[in-house]
């Protein structure tokens, strides 16, 4: 049964995939970063924190708005990026190089990542590769786009 | 400031009208493009070992076509690169290639980066909970391991002083000097971890043995540098960790040295090879050589004064420190130190040099060891 | 030589006698109760092993090493008991607020939970299997000749200042070896990438490196770490992602997803040991906005190298075409200010505020984004 997008149920989903790879995580290493995830879509948006530790997932949830002094950033973008990078990420297996988290934050134009401290934003980057692998488990998970 | 560019670049009108014009206009100067450099193809002679550095051993890039003399790079650049006119001096002290190379340099590079592993993972240290070790044991296990702390410090000081000294042509090298700091780095936190589990903490210092350690550090050239460390000190510190590994009191003591071992072959193994080099491309170096081997021998000889090192090793050789096991831990212990003789004489003359026994005070020292233990019934 | 031993210990009759004693079973066991503390280290969590952070105990640990090191001058392991004669190793860092940083030991258990091999973790066959335009290849091996120069200038910076630490700060001083190996990695990766493409390498920069010699070359290690870690980390940070982000080859983009969480770390320490001085250190700001007035060309003499502006124009846009030309500046110029406004950004989180509005470099900045 497809799992929508974005839910709880996504990432939870997305977490079950992940802890049932676990040396493939642990060859990429600690990962220690909450962030915060914001999926926009007619001027409202859903948004939730994820909270990673050593190599796992350890907690997601949905609120009503981020608190950028609690995670290290938020990447923000509207449901159609999202949409279409997990469709990416779906028919590759993983997102290609137009279609990964990088490329589509880079400029701020299509995903954007926001910080409260710059040090937090560069967890981004020194956790890039693990974030990447999580978000392409995706293609693992029917989803469907409400 | 120690160094200020020659120009101050906020002030450079060129350079910035350069710049302006270059993203206004599109119109690239590409002078680059014409860099008078080899183009070559390398290709991987072994899929499952990857692109390694001997791969690219080509051409003016190659680590073979290094001059014994490294005339025309003291910059920043890349071994092969094109050098332009105003580039900075990198004030190298070290330009001379039997100086720092040894055979194989690149091998053992991209053998440590391939066998990189981690203390924190690597050990199964939930394994010692409930593990009370007797107290004899486990203040003898923490001296030892407060003893290698102090070794894998100055193991990590002295090569990573060098490596800013060495010509930006010798790439290899310095990329394996990098990777050696990094392994003694693990090592000092291996045992320094190891150590602060036993429930004893730390120990005592050792003098003796830090003396040694200083002379490691303060030597005149990187071959004499490189023979008291990489040859004479961690060679000896290699036999002592196959001892130790024979030694441990559990299995994580055991998966400890096993590692550590690992690695510490691997920088004897530069040593000799770097050695033998320096012998075979630079013989008029050989005398100086020997007055820095008379040094490190000293230094050498002088550690068994260090007595807070060797009744720990007693100790745990012999399992206490009831009668029997004292006796017990002198037969290992003797067997220990004439080994480490022994191998030291062994590998001076792999490398080119078996007049070495003839000269060495240390080596008559040895020859009076072998004799003592087999009147006293220890079988070598 | 530098150091001799006090004497020659092959005639010294109380090493002799010493040794002679232990080996006849005479044991004096001065050690036996060394005055330590006594603890039993265990892990907090199993799954990420014993880290530095679980032996952060008493005596041993790194919260309670005091900023300014007065007895410790030798390589006795911080916690032991000294004893003796011990010899002064000639450390010139005394002072913990001068090279910590809160974040510097799980910088140090993250790198090598995160470590990887270029020679295998590279796809280097994609570039057989795909070969790159010949103008796109060209410009890939004189954007890695570049970037193998910044890489060497942090080896040695790291390296350079190892042997001058105090031997108390352990954790840091393991970092900056694992710093070391980071850049040698980092500085093999280029290498490789550059030759494997069958271009050669490209020029060397004049530019860069009279700039890169300048924050190398620092006089004090906060300062040093300011320019190198925290600039020079954050701008190969940058053309990490920005390469990844135009990777002309799948080899590519792996290369710089690796890349840029190395350089992070390096950016994150700096980061963090800037904000760790300047909040121990309220009276040393004053200067390190002097310093940073003085140095801060040396980010304009990269960004404005034509040896990495022009790469980096042909990568992003494709190609020499004119179109590929338009489209690689319009990515260039908004990669430039990308870089600049967060260089200014980390200093500001650091703790030198006003930065943004007293640095020269946004003026120039803005021109080029007039002129693109």
């Amino acid at each position: 049964m497809a799992i929508s997008f974005p839910s709880t149920e996504y990432f939870e989903a997305l977490k079950g995939q992940m802890a049932a790879q676990p040396e493939k995580f642990r060859r990429l290493g600690f990962i220690d970063t909450t962030f915060g995830v914001r999926v926009g879509q007619n001027g409202k948006a859903r948004n939730f924190v994820l909270e990673f530790e050593v190599f796992d997932l350890k907690n997601v949830r949905e609120v009503d708005a981020i608190d950028l002094r609690r995670v290290d950033f938020a990447i923000e973008g509207d449901s159609r990026v999202w949409r279409e990078m997990l469709e990416n990420i779906s028919r590759n297996g993983e997102a290609d190089s137009l279609h990964d988290i990088n490329t589509l934050a880079h400029f701020g134009e299509q995903l954007k990542i926001v910080y409260d401290d710059p040090d937090g934003h560069d967890k981004l980057y020194r956790f890039m590769e693990s974030i990447q692998k999580f978000f392409d488990l995706s293609s693992k998970v029917e989803v469907s786009f409400s | 400031m120690a160094y200020l560019s020659t120009t101050n670049y906020l002030e450079d009108k060129n350079f910035v009208d350069k710049w302006l014009y270059t993203m206004r206009t599109g119109e690239l100067d590409l002078s680059w493009m014409k860099a008078s450099t080899e183009k070559i193809k390398p290709h991987e002679a072994n899929a499952r070992r990857g692109l390694t550095y001997r791969d690219l051993d080509l051409g003016s890039y190659g680590f073979t076509g290094v001059p014994e003399k490294v005339r025309t790079n003291r910059s920043y650049a890349p071994r092969g690169a094109e050098i332009p006119a105003g580039v900075p001096d990198s004030q190298p002290w070290v330009s001379r290639k039997s100086e720092v190379w040894a055979f194989n340099t690149e091998s053992y590079y991209e053998e440590a980066v391939t066998r990189q592993w981690n203390v924190t993972t690597d050990i199964p240290w939930e394994r010692l909970d409930g593990v009370e070790l007797p107290e004899t044991t486990g203040k003898a296990l923490s001296q030892l391991m407060t003893f290698l702390t102090e070794v894998e410090m100055i193991a990590t000081d002295t090569p990573a002083m060098w490596l800013p000294r060495l010509n930006p042509d010798f790439i290899e090298v310095k990329a394996f000097i990098a990777a050696q700091a990094m392994d003694e780095a693990r090592h000092t936190e291996a045992f320094r971890k190891r150590a602060l589990t036993t429930g004893w903490g730390l120990m005592q210092a050792s003098p003796m043995n830090e003396m040694a350690l200083k002379h490691l550090r303060d030597a005149d050239s990187f071959s004499e540098m490189s023979v008291a460390l990489h040859l004479v000190a961690e060679g000896n510190v290699l036999t002592l960790f196959r001892f130790s590994e024979y030694l441990s009191p559990t299995d994580v003591d055991k998966r400890i040295f096993r590692l550590v071992m690992q690695d510490e072959a691997r920088h004897v193994g530069y040593g000799m090879q770097h050695f033998k080099y320096v012998l075979e491309n630079f013989p008029e170096k050989r005398e100086v050589l020997h007055a820095h081997l008379d040094e490190a021998e000293n230094i050498s000889f002088a550690g068994a004064a260090a007595t807070e090192l060797t009744e720990a090793f007693i100790i745990l050789a012999g399992g206490g420190l009831k009668r029997e096991n004292i006796e017990e831990g002198i037969k290992i212990t003797t067997k220990f130190n004439l080994k480490q003789m022994e191998e030291h004489f062994e590998r001076l003359e792999k490398c080119g040099m078996p007049e070495r026994k003839e000269r060495s005070k240390l080596f008559q020292m040895y020859q009076a060891g072998v004799a003592a233990a087999e009147a006293a019934g220890i079988k070598l | 030589m530098a150091f001799y031993a006090d004497k020659d210990y092959t005639v010294d009759e109380t090493v002799l006698e010493a040794a002679n004693q232990v080996m006849a079973g005479n044991l004096g066991l001065h050690w036996y109760d060394a005055k330590t503390e006594k603890v039993k280290g265990k892990p907090s969590d199993p799954r990420r092993g014993l880290t530095y952070q679980d032996l952060d105990l008493g005596s041993y640990g790194y919260t309670q090493i005091p900023e300014n090191l007065r007895t410790s001058q030798s390589m006795v392991a911080r916690g032991s008991e000294k004893v003796g004669v011990l010899p002064d190793m000639g450390y010139v860092v005394n002072r913990k607020s001068d090279v910590w940083a809160d974040n510097v030991t799980d910088l140090y258990e993250e790198d090598k939970a995160r470590r990887w091999t270029p020679a295998i973790d590279v796809p280097w066959a994609e570039l057989d299997a795909h070969p790159l335009p010949a103008p796109v290849e060209a410009a890939c091996s004189q954007l890695y000749t570049f970037l193998q120069e910044c890489s060497l200038v942090s080896l040695d910076f790291a390296a350079r200042w190892v042997p001058l630490i105090n031997q108390d700060f352990i954790e840091q001083k393991s970092w900056l070896c694992a710093q070391m190996l980071g850049w040698a990695r980092l500085g093999e990766a280029f290498r490789k990438r550059a030759l494997y493409g069958g271009a050669g390498l490209g020029r060397a920069s004049n530019t860069a490196e009279q700039g890169l010699k300048e924050w190398l070359w620092a006089d004090t290690f906060p300062h040093g770490s300011l320019s190198i870690n925290l600039s020079l980390g954050g701008f190969v940070l940058a053309i990490c992602r920005h390469v990844a982000a135009f990777a002309p080859s799948k080899a590519d983009r792996v290369l710089h997803g690796f890349a840029m969480q190395d350089t992070a770390r390096q950016t994150a320490y700096g980061l963090g040991q800037l904000r760790y001085f300047l909040s121990h250190r309220a009276n040393e700001l004053p200067a390190t906005q002097s310093y940073v007035d003085f140095t801060e060309h040396v980010m304009l003499a990269l960004l404005g190298s034509p040896e990495l502006l022009e790469p980096l124009i042909i990568i992003s846009g494709g190609g020499l075409e004119k179109e590929q030309v338009r489209s690689g500046r319009l990515a260039v110029s908004k990669f430039i200010p990308l870089v600049v406004s967060e260089y200014l950004e980390r200093l500001e989180a650091a703790g030198m505020s006003g930065r943004r509005e007293r640095s020269r470099i946004p003026s120039v900045i803005d021109q080029i984004q007039v002129a693109a």
